[in-house]
């Protein structure tokens, strides 16, 4: 089912929590909200919801106005960040709350319930775990009986708040890797809302990236993650290097340096430039005007990079670099050596595009 | 085999973490000394007191007449304060735990007042609404309607005195658990009904049962406010609590400590029963801490 969702406000008090939110949702489609917290993400998820209600503008489901439909008649299923797993009924009664509850005209006989909820728990391959309590389960199944609690009903639209992030570091990577195959699999439009970039890159068909209840980019992760719209998605998407300087001639003027620039920069008075840590190489040699100089302050070994942490030597700040093992281990650097930064790729946001 | 270690240890942190063993000696000696004094004791004089002429004597206070009806009144007045106020703390407390409204904070203040107002005070609130020199007096009796001096007005002061321990009990249990539960079964498409029933009810059963027995436990135990509104009128108005003071003015001793063994007998298994609630109660806290 698709969700259109036009101009919604939202405020609590004097606090603006979403402000002309405009968004498109396909059929279909698994699309992650999103920002760092008090952004408005959940507060949408909730307003898609029927949870809470917006002050204005409108949500629309496959074309029809949704804005005043009560939450029980959505069609949605909606996972809590904390589960909110019932936590007197045993995990099978969680799953057939949702059948049980139904007037009795609707409500499926007590075999076909049976036999649903066996269906929903042998999806989340939990079948063995029918008859314990929530209390006695671990994060990640109480997050996958959760989700199956949700199925139950069979919405049209899932919603889920926040859904790993009570989890730890490998439980959630292999639970965000099983909710891509689930939805793959089941095809049910779906909405999650993250402050977690690499967790949003990874499973979202199409990110749309909140702060301070606007809307600042909406695109695949390929789109958000190379081509930021926003200095603040630039940001938030990973760590980066920010350069004050000016553009002049389709140059980067950063400090002594001038860095050749993609063909038709503008050019600006002010500007800023961003580089991911990735994008700047280290040298030992000058490579003439295109570098600025450095040095070496700390050498962190990650795993298969190496993150090194240079001071400018014009004072400008610290720089942070991140290299391959392998080519660390080939140039030998060292702490306190001086050397030369180049950047690989800038990207440029003018005085006009800073707030 | 495996556990020794890690409880050996625990054990060592504990002594570190401990005050001096004299320190914990003497505010333990402290402590016993005051319970012993102070309620251990009263508590046995009553039960001595009462066998104090005999097992028949105390059978014949018990089974005389005034006695019975006093307890009959007490019972009937905590059958009727009871679940009215169950009824009304659970409204109360879902109301005040699960919504935001304007005058929230003074609800919660009025809930509170029975515990701050001396029940004499709240005695004399009704003579003076209900008497027949008060507001709501010449109306009443115009009416031919008598709830100062009869059993009615009991009822009302024993309400009102009863008042906050349900809600007050469930206030902070239900605030904890918030209303994350209530809201996936609203999305799963129940009704209201369905969702207190189902959900919020069973999460909140032991709470309500501790608060239940703490209001039963002071709805039959009143004495204040109750003899302000009762007019001690024998066979008719009078409470187990006012019956015993009536015998003691008496000089009938030993019969109004029978009287008082029952009040006690009744004091201990609502002790008993709320030791048993609040081990429950503690379960359901810990689910509610439990990290999710």
């Amino acid at each position: 089912m698709s969700i259109s969702i036009h101009n919604i406000q939202k405020s609590f008090g004097a606090f603006k929590a979403l402000s002309n939110v405009n968004l498109q949702i396909e059929g279909g489609e698994l699309v992650a909200l999103l920002g760092p917290s008090g952004c408005g993400k959940t507060t949408l998820l909730r307003i898609i919801a029927g949870l809470e209600t917006p002050d204005a503008g409108q949500i629309l489901f496959e074309g029809e106005d949704a804005t005043e439909r009560d939450v029980r008649e959505r069609g949605v299923g909606f996972v809590f960040q904390h589960y909110a797993l019932f936590r007197h009924m045993t995990v099978f009664e969680n799953i057939a709350f949702g059948l049980r509850v139904r007037p009795k005209s609707l409500r499926p006989k007590e075999d076909e319930i049976q036999q649903r909820v066996h269906t929903l728990l042998d999806l989340v391959q939990l079948d063995f775990l029918a008859n314990r309590y929530p209390p006695q389960l671990s994060g990640g199944q109480r997050q996958r009986i959760a989700l199956a609690r949700a199925l139950a009903v069979e919405p049209k639209v899932l919603l889920l708040d926040e859904p790993f992030g009570a989890l730890d570091a490998k439980v959630r990577k292999e639970l965000r890797r099983w909710l891509r195959r689930l939805h793959d699999e089941l095809h049910v439009t779906s909405v999650f809302v993250t402050h977690d970039q690499e967790e949003a890159l990874e499973v979202a068909d199409r990110v749309v990236v909140l702060n301070h209840g606007k809307v600042e980019q909406i695109g695949t992760p390929e789109d958000v993650y190379d081509h930021p719209a926003t200095p603040f998605v630039y940001q938030f998407l990973g760590d980066v290097n920010l350069f004050h300087g000016r553009v002049q001639e389709g140059h980067a003027r950063i400090g002594e340096a001038e860095v050749a620039l993609p063909l038709g920069t503008e050019s600006h008075e002010s500007a800023i430039f961003f580089a991911r840590p990735h994008e700047i190489d280290i040298l030992r040699e000058s490579p003439g005007a295109s570098a600025l100089s450095a040095t070496i302050i700390d050498i962190r070994p990650l795993g298969a990079t190496v993150r090194i942490e240079l001071d400018r030597e014009d004072g400008q700040g610290l720089i942070e670099v991140e290299m391959v093992r392998d080519h660390y281990q080939r140039i030998a650097l060292k702490e306190g050596e001086a050397v030369f930064l180049q950047p690989k790729r800038l990207r440029v946001f003018g005085e006009h595009e800073l707030q | 085999m495996a556990s020794t270690p890690i409880s050996a240890s625990a054990r060592i942190q504990h002594r570190v973490r401990t005050e001096p063993f004299w320190v914990r000696m003497t505010l333990l000696s402290v402590a016993f000394a005051f319970l012993l004094g102070f309620l251990f004791l009263p508590l046995t004089v009553v039960f001595v007191q009462a066998f104090s002429k005999g097992w028949s004597v105390y059978i014949e206070a018990l089974s005389e007449p005034n006695a019975l009806l006093a307890a009959r009144l007490t019972l009937l007045t905590a059958l009727i304060a009871v679940p009215l106020n169950l009824v009304f703390g659970v409204a109360a407390a879902w109301s005040i735990a699960k919504f935001e409204f304007k005058g929230k904070s003074l609800l919660i203040t009025l809930i509170d007042l029975p515990f701050s107002v001396s029940p004499v005070v709240s005695g004399l609130i009704y003579v003076l609404m209900f008497g027949l020199q008060g507001w709501l007096g010449p109306w009443l009796q115009a009416h031919d309607i008598k709830l100062i001096f009869a059993v009615p007005g009991i009822v009302l002061a024993t309400l009102f005195v009863t008042f906050p321990f349900v809600a007050r009990e469930l206030i902070p249990l239900m605030q904890s658990q918030g209303t994350e539960e209530e809201e996936a079964a609203l999305v799963l498409g129940a009704s209201g009904w369905q969702i207190f029933w189902h959900v919020t009810l069973p999460n909140i059963r032991w709470g309500l049962l501790y608060g239940v027995i703490l209001c039963n436990a002071r709805a039959m135990g009143e004495f204040g406010a109750v003899s302000v509104v009762s007019g001690h009128i024998r066979g008719l108005t009078n409470t187990l609590p006012l019956h015993v003071e009536i015998l003691y003015n008496e000089y009938n001793s030993a019969a109004a400590f029978a009287v008082a063994s029952l009040l006690a007998s009744l004091a201990l298994v609502t002790l008993a029963l709320k030791s048993f609630f609040e081990w429950h109660l503690k379960e359901d806290a810990t689910l509610t801490e439990s990290p999710s």
